[in-house]
């Protein structure tokens, strides 16, 4: 890894660490806002990261922004660093301005065309949201080619919602709204490869929500006693201690492979099929073992876990909603299925044989 | 253990020299197929048996890989080894005979043997003439191995061995085993002390060797009874005693190859095949999601392999590859199964269905052999410190 990114990673982690304790997400939620946290991160400049240093920017790697994601998760960070990474890195893209405060993607998988006269109209079932926004960035076709608009929250009509775990998601109408921003079309920028990186972002965040909550279990049943022993010595624990940091690191195996891969192409955001594989990969493995680590880390917690108090629950609820975001496993299940029926039906007739794992090990 | 827990997978450094290997091994295996070298089977690395076949891998340079030139080997890096047992594997490739040798006792010879075992039965070994079995298991030491009941006496240049191995593959085609043996009275408070492994041919007077038929119909498992067998000296492999020591490193860098993994994937590859011009939407994420766990697992696998390269002991990332890969190889069976009933045993020709009767029969063996889930459950939970 680069030194800055390093650095970067570092600096994080102890903002992290000393901003965003247990109690600061559980008040975030109850809508306290962590000022302390919000403030830090953006006085490090965290929110840049992702950002070119000719754009303003930190000039941190794509590899570093994916670990710095994860990384957050483990914190539950109430911040919305992932979404103004992501969004930041849009503008950059696309030659716009990046945003000075906190920013959205307004983008659920789907982009709104562009009407003429370069207004915009239609409707964002669920996009990230944060009350705290200063911008939003809207991805819209025109002629087949993404063009990248922003708006100033007021400009627009935000009908607010929770995520499972209260973080804020909305509804987004756009009623011929007229841009502040409108960049031309982004070279290299396709609906495929917005929807592609954003599962990818998801992914990274529940494999970093669930190292920590293998570290959360270890930690209790090795605490915990019961019949005069740690809960921990009762092989039936034992098991479901190995089985969530078996799913856990396929998991992180799978999205670091995404990961590199998608560092390595030259166009991050085209949607190539030839990162098709290995982000939905990472996408379907980690929305998989959402559903097996948390309901194993709860029962080995007991009712502590299903406390409000106790920080568990803030990573399940969170991996529950981050599972379905951009694509839950049945969908990347699906679109990896089709993709490979596809290569099988266009290679010759008896040429065949081999090709399904021809693929896969690629 | 730190207190992060964190499992990291490196990316291993594939070189075109790995990438033409693999693509020289796939040529030469599909090249086979067609001439009717050989007929793909599933659960390749313990249900085929084919010394002839593995002769021919042995006359291309592909058994031995990484061991020293002067043994026999190539010198190459355990990644090129890695993709010849992938292509073997995916391709159904009847490669029993050599498997055991190939994987563990070879390396086991190089790292333990003596001079004179490197120089005669290594260059066999790489050339497919030479097969060894493992003699661990016994009727009263399954899981509980520390236990086992096999005696090594101490006689005037060697040893004599008495007692009964028990499930060990392919011996029948064996010409040695690497046996498990007690060489000093058991201490219960010591109990991993005491136990020596001795490499002894299977032609040795006293030696007797039964096949077993196991539920798929096939005799590849044996029981071997050793009575007052004599060997010398030099059959000790590594130092008296340390057996226990040997055996569990030797078994840990088995555990995350390739065939914990990839076992069941000819099934998977044919089925797919014959479901590519009718591929439903939900069909589609049934098959496309076992892709996704099948590349999931084989970055885990490599990246365990990247860490040994690197000269780590990823003990505990091992046995969660071999956990998490052996029951998925079940699955891509169990799942199959709803497009493909599994009724009967005959297939009419149709060798999907052959293909997938033939694995479900086997798949119990899958989370079982070279130590069960529960016991590698047990090593992830004591590398955790919960133990
Ligand atoms: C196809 C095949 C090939 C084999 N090849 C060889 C070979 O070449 N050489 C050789 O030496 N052996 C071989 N084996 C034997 C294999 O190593 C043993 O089957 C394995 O170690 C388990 O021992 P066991 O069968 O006696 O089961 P047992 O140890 O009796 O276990 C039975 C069940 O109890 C569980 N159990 C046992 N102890 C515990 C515990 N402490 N906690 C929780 N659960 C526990 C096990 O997990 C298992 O589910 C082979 C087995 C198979 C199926």
């Amino acid at each position: 890894m680069e030194q800055t990114d390093q650095l970067i990673l570092d600096t994080a982690q102890r903002l992290f660490a000393d901003h965003c304790g247990a109690d600061v997400v559980n008040a975030a939620e109850s809508g306290v806002a962590p000022v302390r946290l919000l403030t830090a991160l953006l006085e490090a400049g965290l929110p840049l990261a992702w950002v070119p240093e000719n754009a303003g920017g930190v000039g941190g790697s794509l590899a570093l922004g994916f670990n710095l994601i994860r990384q957050s998760a483990g914190f539950a960070l109430a911040a919305p660093l992932a979404e103004t990474l992501v969004a930041n890195r849009v503008l950059a893209e696309s030659g716009l301005e990046v945003a000075e405060s906190w920013t959205v993607l307004v983008f659920d998988g789907g982009v709104l065309p562009m009407l003429a006269g370069g207004k915009i109209s239609g409707l964002v079932e669920s996009a990230p949201m944060h009350a705290g926004v200063t911008r939003l960035v809207v991805p819209v076709s025109d002629q087949g080619a993404i063009r990248i608009a922003t708006f100033a929250p007021d400009d627009v009509e935000i009908d607010y919602r929770e995520s499972l775990a209260g973080e804020s998601r909305a509804q987004v109408q756009l009623s011929e709204s007229v841009p502040l921003a409108l960049s031309s079309a982004v070279d290299g920028m396709s609906e495929h490869g917005l929807m592609q990186f954003c599962a990818l972002v998801r992914a990274c965040q529940i494999a970093g929500a669930m190292e920590k909550m293998n570290e959360l279990t270890v930690a209790y049943v090795k605490e915990r006693q019961q019949f005069g022993r740690a809960l921990g010595k009762f092989q039936a624990i034992q098991h479901k201690v190995a089985d969530i940091a078996g799913e856990s690191a396929l998991a992180n195996a799978a999205v670091e492979q995404a990961a590199r891969e998608l560092s390595e192409h030259s166009r991050p955001f085209s949607g190539s099929a030839d990162t098709l594989l290995s982000i939905a990969t990472a996408k379907v493995v980690a929305s998989e073992a959402a559903g097996t680590v948390s309901r194993l880390a709860h029962q080995c917690h007991g009712a502590m876990g299903f406390s409000y108090e106790y920080p568990l629950q803030q990573y399940s609820r969170r991996i529950w909603s981050w599972r379905e975001e951009y694509g839950s496993e049945f969908y990347w299940s699906e679109r990896i299925g089709l993709a490979v029926a596809d290569e099988l039906k266009h290679s010759a007739p008896g040429q065949n044989d081999g090709r399904v794992w021809d693929i896969v090990s690629r | 253990m730190s207190e992060t827990i964190r499992f990291n997978f490196p990316a291993p450094v594939i070189d075109d020299s790995v990438d033409r290997l693999r693509k020289e091994v796939r040529a030469f295996l599909q090249a086979e197929i067609r001439n009717g070298g050989f007929q793909p089977v599933t659960d390749c690395w313990c249900s085929g048996i084919d010394p002839a076949f593995s002769r021919k891998l042995g006359q291309r340079g592909w058994l031995g890989v990484t061991w020293p030139k002067e043994y026999g080997g190539q010198e190459l890096s355990a990644l090129h080894r890695y993709v010849i047992t992938e292509e073997l594997l995916v391709a159904g490739a009847p490669v029993h005979a050599h498997w055991i040798a190939d994987r563990q006792s070879g390396p086991l010879i190089l790292a333990t043997g003596t001079e004179e075992m490197k120089r005669t039965l290594l260059p066999r070994i790489a050339a497919g003439e030479c097969f060894v079995a493992l003699g661990l298991s016994e009727p009263e030491s399954g899981s509980d191995l520390a236990s086992v009941r096999t005696r090594a006496h101490k006689v005037e240049d060697g040893w004599e061995l008495t007692g009964t191995k028990l499930w060990s593959s392919g011996a029948q085609i064996c010409q040695y085993m690497t046996v498990l043996a007690r060489t000093s009275e058991r201490d219960d408070k010591k109990r991993h002390e005491g136990l020596t492994q001795f490499l002894v041919p299977l032609d040795s007077p006293g030696v007797s060797v039964r096949g077993i038929r196991d539920m798929s119909g096939v005799e590849h498992f044996n029981e071997s009874h050793f009575e007052n067998v004599f060997v010398p000296e030099d059959a000790v492999l590594g130092a008296v005693g340390a057996g226990w020591k040997q055996i569990t490193s030797e078994l840990a860098l088995e555990r995350s190859g390739p065939e914990r993994l990839l076992s069941t994937f000819v099934v998977l590859e044919k089925a797919f095949l014959q479901a590519v011009a009718t591929m439903s939407g939900h069909q589609a994420a049934v098959m496309g999601g076992m892709l996704a766990r099948t590349r999931a697992l084989r970055a885990m696998s490599l990246g365990v392999a990247a860490l040994l390269e690197q000269g780590q002991y990823p003990e505990v990332e091992a046995s969660l590859v071999k956990d998490l890969g052996t029951r998925f190889e079940q699955d891509i069976i169990e799942r199959l199964r709803e497009f493909w009933p599994i009724q009967l045993k005959q297939s009419f020709g149709d060798e999907l269905h052959y293909l997938l009767a033939d694995s479900l029969l086997r798949q119990p063996s899958f989370t079982l052999r070279g130590g069960t889930n529960e016991v590698l459950k047990g090593i992830i939970a004591r590398g955790m410190g919960l133990r």
